[in-house]
């Protein structure tokens, strides 16, 4: 039988093992290498095993304390050949987890194994129970390069500035002496000067003039800018961040946003699609910048809301029975109007667009907001500009010649192929 | 030459009435109703807001439209917690099923976006029935109806499914106890499972039996046809070789007991030396009798005789013995004697369909079909028809026991007696419980004690056998809405038959037997929608009709000059036997003849109506008004306040009356629209589908039509154009001037040239891309008005109610002008040498027996387009692929467009016809979030004060193109259809890529019929027609 702790606090589980670990050690030796385990481990097992905790399968950080060598190499090459055998442990292990059938791996030569077993032993460091796990996204934004000029500089060229002022007042005052004149000092030529300006007729109209531009200029913006969402930045019930899953973890868009390459939406993933690996990454290991556990080990509050959605229950590894699942209610960021048409598929897969493009550097975003303005102007701008990608598409197959010999030798953009018609996305 | 006929719209046009002048010149009959507001002196006086209030009230909602609009909504985006695998958001999925409410049945594919069905296509993959008409496309709007019934009703009070089983299954049990029978009383069943479960109960429960009838019952016919071949079925019918069809009142294009012949009838009728030729004689202008090369007007009760005149002239060519048979007038005589010798020469090509349902008519049909020897070629008894299979006699039966007390529970299940027999009523009250198994608490589901809401059929698992050999499957494709069951279930549990699902039972049936347990043959049934047993077809054989001399013998035959008129009862191509009644797009259908909806009323012939007093007038603002009648039968019934209306064609003597209106509980759309047609029949007329010696009377009021018929005239100008199929085949369509399909020229400084060369403009450029052209084949079109529902329902066009419709605000995309014409031409009255005088009193008289052209007319997308030049805001522009685009959000409504559209088709928002349910309730599809269900997502509901008009279907054209540029391959004809187009089963509506070579649109373009509607104007459309050709034989 497994050995089973009440509770499931992870520093706990990884001090225990630590513990247990040098007496396993005693029981057999696995002759192996390290790293080409870790590697086939990585391959073949950590979609369904841990080191230090039951996923789909068990554990596996003590599995050689627990079954003999060559045990767990014939479960391995084929678990189904060995329950045949009539096993008891085989079995019994099957029927622990609910039948759940472990793929087979032949291709997995003794030795392969005995490098996966290694590893499990070792963890991948030198010495077992330091076991880290694969999927913790460590965050650290990289620093940015400064482009500020040193106070150095500035005070030096403050310092040049004043020494020429200093000599320029020095240079007036001496000629002021030689005319006969009274000295004045900055103070009382500045004084002079601004009362000279400010009352003449034509200072006024002239800065009449610039105020009222620049008022009508701000008011011409200001009302174009209405029902111009850039920039808008809501707040979503999930603190999901583009920047761990597209930009730290290289995730494709696609993967989540299945639907942008065939249909019109883009598709906000059901949640289904999160627990595709959340069911695994919980959250726990997540460490913040100086290095430090960020949840202390427990998992993430805002993995817990997937859970909550679905129904996991990930101390047991399986969803609640009846459970009322209860979609996430994200805010929607662009919104365009009804009456304008817009297709995803249109733009991600005909037209071989990259999600940056409108979205712009999604995968920088802790949070997503608008990038683009997604106005009318800002499409068609993009329609006159954008070549259609002909080459390698069929549909182009006759087309492309026509629109060469109608457009001569210049680029074939939207526009020619009709992307500025106003049926084209109003309808 | 092009004949020269003259074209009106209805007599008021022809006459050339004064108001008719002024309409003409006006586009848009109605003015704003500001008078209305402004110049009500009294209410603008008494009331108690001053100018003051007025603008402080305007400052302050100002300011608090200002301020509230600086905060914009916060929009939900909520995805699947878990994700169905074949559904895409924003990707339709097609799924196959079937259509059968006892009347009309069909295979179909249903459009569903996101889960949700809206739209229902043909399936192209079915032999039988693989097409949609009006009815069955506007069907799925009834599956949102918030009136449906929601939850089991037991003694009128809501309860729960447990306590309706247990007292239907407690009645069931004492019922048999006591001795006293179960039945279940249907429209016809065709379904092999269901059958089958009858058949299970009748094993156990002895005192259980099962009833169907007909609501237009057809009873009479099948005993014909048993009596015929032994077997109690209608023939099947097939015109794919005819060439020569007879229908003697028979209304076969609009519903041939169930069976659709239009695509046959459309592929015959394509023009040459080999076209199907249609005689037709019947009383009412039908939708059959309008498409008839030749049309013979008679009375009712002159069916039967027509018949027998026939069948005597084609039985002495034979040699054989004639029947008994009634003297008919001499011309009308001369007419059948030349239709049967035509006959004659078309025998094992030809067919003779009766109308009506009785015995002596059917009797008569058969026994020509059998002298021409059409048995087997035109018509065959071969694969048992199960379309139709009511019973009047057991009905009789049943209703005897219930006026004798001894049934114990009446299950009714997808009928309503008490709308279409109302004489069972007082019987019904009679059973022991009255069970209903029924979508609305209908006037029937109304009277049960037990009321067992079944689903639509969208929701329901069901299988159907419309001919022997031949299998539909009816496949659920949304959740149940509400608290309904299907009626498989429901059944079952009353009798106990061991709780089955729906789905369980179905797929039970057909593993335990035909399938014999193979998935993947269920599998595949399911995916296509259609199984043919080929095995079994192959062993079956033609049975021998009886040779038995005497068959013919003892037909009853009506008594004809019987005192008063008669009056036939008919079906409208929207309406049917009325079972959607509360679907808002059948009401709003303009009749294909009339043109009038939301009504029936009486059709009566001008020259009966000028005798008895009655008369349509047209008011000023356009719309039609009708006198009022009262009806009384030879038997005494009664139907008041009947609207008349003046219908050229309609036999003199006679009058029309469709049934499938005057619904007293379908919902708050069907309620009270009309007058009920079935109050007037009883028994033997019901058979007969007439009654004779009916006395008419005016009374008191006139009648508020919604009569779309003097709207949107075209001038009198060419505009429909018609040749003989004599002159098709001998002579060239253009021929200097001369053919029969010329274009206009005009005399320029470059010689002469056509309107469209004649122009200010530059041309657009149309080689490059696409260029979508719609062919529109007059000759093919046979009215029946699919495509005005299929736009409807594809292009959120909005319902906008009877008040609206007549002052001229009907919102149709696409309509479907229907002119009559005289036979009287200028050539014919050269042959005839007539006098100038009798030529134009002949032509001006028409109105006795017209012929009937259809012509849908929606935009023509003009490639030189007026309304284009004078939007001052350029909302209607023109596009590369030859569509005029609208852009509804540019538009601000100044109407310019539709003023200079010389096609009048562009449609005015005059009101917010979506989410304002106080003045648009009727509209459901836009008005509660149930119906909003039905909108296509990729089509924008329009506003108030904005333009809007066919569109071609451009998001079909879009979603084709881009289907195929994401799978990297060229456009084929046929990857883009419009909706209207697809609905289109005869084949008259043609869309394509006129710059596909190879496209079937490159070839109509090319044909000698193609001309453009008013080419003279030179707007260069991308819609043409196709010369319409009559067979004059």
């Amino acid at each position: 039988m497994k050995f089973r702790l009440p509770f499931s606090i992870q520093p706990v589980r990884i001090l225990i093992f630590a513990l247990l670990a040098p007496l396993a050690a005693a029981a057999y030796e696995v002759q192996g290498d390290d790293a080409n385990g870790k590697a086939l481990f990585n391959a073949n097992c950590a979609s369904c095993h841990k080191l230090d905790k039951k996923l789909v399968g068990p554990a596996l950080g003590d599995v050689t304390q627990r079954r003999s060598e060559e045990w767990l190499i014939a479960w391995i090459k084929d678990n189904a050949a060995l329950r045949a055998t009539g096993d008891a442990d085989a079995n019994a292990v099957f029927k622990e987890y609910n039948g759940l059938v472990m793929a087979a791996f032949p291709q997995l030569s003794d030795q392969d194994i005995k490098d996966i077993l290694k590893y499990t032993r070792t963890g991948g460091g030198p010495a077992a129970g330091t076991a880290t796990g694969g999927g913790g996204g460590v965050v650290t934004a990289p620093v940015e390069e400064s482009k500020d000029y040193s106070p150095m500089v500035l005070g030096g060229l403050t310092l040049v500035l004043a020494l020429l002022i200093a000599l320029l007042v020095k240079v007036k005052n001496t000629l002021k002496v030689i005319k006969g004149e009274p000295e004045t000092n900055l103070l009382e030529d500045a004084t002079f000067w601004t009362r000279t300006i400010v009352r003449s007729q034509r200072f006024i109209v002239l800065a009449t003039v610039v105020v009222s531009v620049f008022l009508l200029k701000e008011l011409y913006y200001g009302l174009m800018s209405v029902g111009v969402s850039q920039q808008y930045q809501p707040e979503q019930p999930i603190a999901f961040s583009h920047k761990v899953h597209a930009g730290v973890n290289k995730v494709d868009c696609n993967y989540c946003h299945s639907s942008a390459r065939v249909s019109k939406h883009s598709g906000i993933p059901s949640t289904n699609v999160c627990m595709n690996c959340h069911m695994y990454i919980d959250g726990s290991e997540i460490k913040t910048e100086s290095g430090e556990l960020k949840y202390a080990g427990e998992r993430s509050p805002e993995i817990a809301k997937i859970y909550a959605a679905v129904g996991w229950n990930p101390d047991e590894g399986k969803y609640t029975p009846n459970y009322e699942q209860k979609p996430v209610r994200w805010v929607r960021i662009h919104n365009l109007p009804d009456l304008a048409y817009f297709n995803h598929a249109q733009h991600v897969t005909a037209g071989q667009i990259e999600c940056q493009t409108c979205h712009g550097p999604i995968e920088e975003m802790e949070e997503v907001y608008q990038y683009s303005p997604l106005t009318m102007g800002w499409c068609i701008d993009c329609h006159r500009q954008t070549e259609v990608k002909t080459e390698s598409n069929g549909y182009y197959a006759e087309l492309h010649d026509k629109l060469k010999a109608k457009h001569g030798d210049g680029p074939i953009t939207v526009e020619a192929i009709g992307g500025l018609e106003c049926g084209k996305c109003h309808y | 030459m092009a004949e020269t006929k003259k074209y009106w719209k209805g007599l008021e046009e022809l006459s050339d009435s004064p108001v008719v002048q002024v309409l003409r010149e006006n586009e848009f009959a109605s003015e704003l109703p500001v008078d209305r507001f402004l110049a009500d002196d009294k209410s603008m006086n008494s009331s108690a807001t001053s100018r003051r209030d007025f603008l402080k009230f305007l400052g302050f909602s100002t300011a608090a439209a200002a301020l509230a609009a600086c905060e914009a909504p916060v929009v939900e985006s909520i995805p699947y917690v878990v994700k169905p695998d074949n559904l895409v958001p924003g990707v339709p999925s097609y799924y196959a099923s079937t259509y059968f409410d006892g009347v009309d049945f069909a295979s179909i594919l249903v459009k569903s976006r996101e889960g949700r069905p809206i739209k229902i296509e043909p399936n192209a993959q079915a032999l039988i029935n693989g097409s949609t008409n009006a009815r069955i496309q506007a069907s799925v709007l009834s599956l949102y109806d918030t009136q449906r019934l929601k939850k089991p009703l037991v003694d009128g009070a809501e309860a729960d499914w447990s306590a309706l089983d247990r007292k239907v299954s407690d009645s069931i049990r004492s019922a048999t106890a006591s001795g006293k029978s179960v039945v279940l009383l249907s429209s016809t069943v065709n379904s092999p499972t269901y059958l089958a479960m009858l058949e299970e109960i009748r094993s156990t429960v002895a005192n259980f039996r099962h009833v169907s009838y007909d609501a237009l019952s057809v009873s009479g016919k099948l005993d014909a046809c048993e009596k015929m071949t032994g077997m109690r079925a209608l023939p099947v019918y097939s015109l794919a070789d005819a060439q020569m069809i007879v229908g003697v009142d028979a209304d076969f294009l609009n519903e041939a007991n169930g069976q659709s012949l239009t695509a046959d009838y459309g592929k015959g009728r394509k023009p040459s030396a080999e076209m199907l030729r249609h005689v037709q004689f019947e009383s009412v202008m039908s939708l059959t009798g309008a498409n008839a090369d030749k049309r013979f007007r008679i009375l009712p009760s002159q069916r039967a005789a027509v018949l027998s005149a026939l069948y005597n002239a084609i039985a002495r060519r034979a040699g054989q013995q004639g029947v008994k048979e009634t003297a008919l007038e001499a011309e009308l005589a001369k007419s059948v004697a030349k239709t049967a010798e035509e006959l004659w020469n078309h025998r094992g090509r030809s067919l003779v369909l009766a109308g009506g349902g009785d015995y002596t008519s059917e009797m008569l049909a058969l026994g020509i079909s059998r002298l021409l020897e059409n048995f087997g070629s035109t018509l065959t008894f071969k694969y048992r028809n199960q379309l139709r299979t009511g019973d009047e006699s057991a009905l009789q039966g049943l209703v005897n026991d219930l006026k004798a007390g001894s049934v114990g529970v009446l299950i009714l299940d997808r009928c309503n007696p008490v709308y279409d027999r109302p004489e069972m009523a007082e019987a019904l009250s009679k059973a022991g419980l009255l069970v209903s198994l029924s979508e609305h608490l209908d006037e029937s589901a109304s009277m049960a004690g037990a009321v067992a809401p079944a689903h639509h059929f969208l929701e329901d698992w069901c299988d159907h056998q419309p001919v022997q050999g031949y299998f539909a499957m009816q496949q659920p494709v949304i959740r149940p809405l509400f608290d309904t069951r299907s009626t498989l279930e429901s059944v079952d549990r009353w009798f106990g038959l061991g709780g089955k699902s729906a789905l369980g039972r179905v797929k039970d049936h057909w593993l335990n037997g035909r399938f014999a347990g193979n998935v993947d043959r269920w599998n595949e049934f399911v995916h296509d929608g259609v199984f043919v047993a080929f095995d079994e077809i192959m062993a079956l054989a033609e049975p021998s009709a009886s040779t038995d001399p005497t068959l013919m013998d003892g037909l009853t035959f009506s008594s004809a000059g019987a005192q008063g008129l008669e009056l036939a009862v008919y079906t409208k191509a929207g309406m049917g036997t009325g079972r959607l009644a509360n679907n808002p797009w059948l009401q709003e259908f303009p009749d294909p003849i009339t043109r009038t909806s939301w009504d029936n009323y009486l059709t009566i012939s001008a020259s009966d109506a000028k005798e008895i007093g009655l008369e349509n007038t047209t008011q000023s603002n356009g719309a039609l008004n009708g006198s009022r009648v009262r009806i009384t039968t030879a038997q005494g019934k009664v139907l008041d306040m009947v609207p008349v209306l003046i219908q050229p064609g309609q036999a003199k003597g006679s009058v029309g009356l469709a049934v499938g209106y005057g619904r007293t509980k379908a919902g708050k759309v069907g309620d009270g629209v009309g007058v009920n047609a079935f109050a007037l029949l009883t028994g033997a007329e019901a058979q007969q589908q007439f009654l004779s010696g009916v006395k008419i009377e005016p009374v008191e009021g006139e009648h508020e039509f919604a009569c779309v018929q003097l709207h949107h005239t075209m001038m009198g100008r060419d505009i429909v154009r018609e040749v003989s199929l004599g002159d098709f085949l001998n002579k060239p369509a253009k021929d200097g001037g001369l053919g029969w399909n010329e274009r206009t020229e005009f005399e320029t400084y470059a010689g002469p040239m056509n309107a469209d060369k004649v122009n200010l403009w530059k041309d657009f450029d149309h080689t490059t891309g696409h260029f979508w052209n719609l062919s529109i084949d007059l000759n093919s079109c046979i009215g029946c008005g699919a495509c005005v529902i299929a736009c409807h329902a594809e292009n959120n066009v909005p319902v906008v109610g009877k008040d609206e419709i007549r002052r001229s605000r009907d919102m149709h995309w696409l309509r479907i002008d229907r002119y009559f014409s005289s036979e009287m031409t200028e050539e014919v009255a050269e042959e005839q040498s007539l006098g100038a005088i009798e030529k134009f009193r002949l032509m001006e008289d028409p109105s006795e027996n017209p012929q009937v052209v259809f012509q849908p007319v929606m935009c023509q997308h003009c490639n030189h387009a007026p309304c284009e030049t004078v939007c001052p805001v350029a909302a209607t522009s023109h596009s590369a692929e030859g569509l005029n685009h609208m852009a509804y959000n540019r538009c601000i409504g100044t109407r310019y467009c539709a003023n200079n559209c010389p096609y009048k088709v562009r449609r005015f928002n005059w009101f917010l016809y979506h989410d304002n349910q106080e003045q648009f309730d009727i509209n459901y599809a836009m008005n509660d979030d149930l119906g909003r269900m039905v909108l296509n997502p990729d089509v924008t509901v329009r506003s108030r004060g904005v333009m809007e008009k066919c569109s071609m279907c451009v998001q079909r054209t879009q979603y084709a193109k881009l289907e195929a540029k994401k799978a990297g391959r060229m456009l084929k004809d046929g990857d883009a259809v419009t909706a209207c187009a697809q609905a289109c089963d005869t084949g008259a509506l043609v869309f394509g890529d006129a710059n596909d070579a190879e496209s079937k649109i490159a070839a109509a373009k090319k044909n000698d019929r193609m001309y453009y509607l008013l080419d003279e104007v030179g707007t260069q459309p991308s819609v043409f027609y196709q010369v319409k050709v009559r067979n004059n034989a």
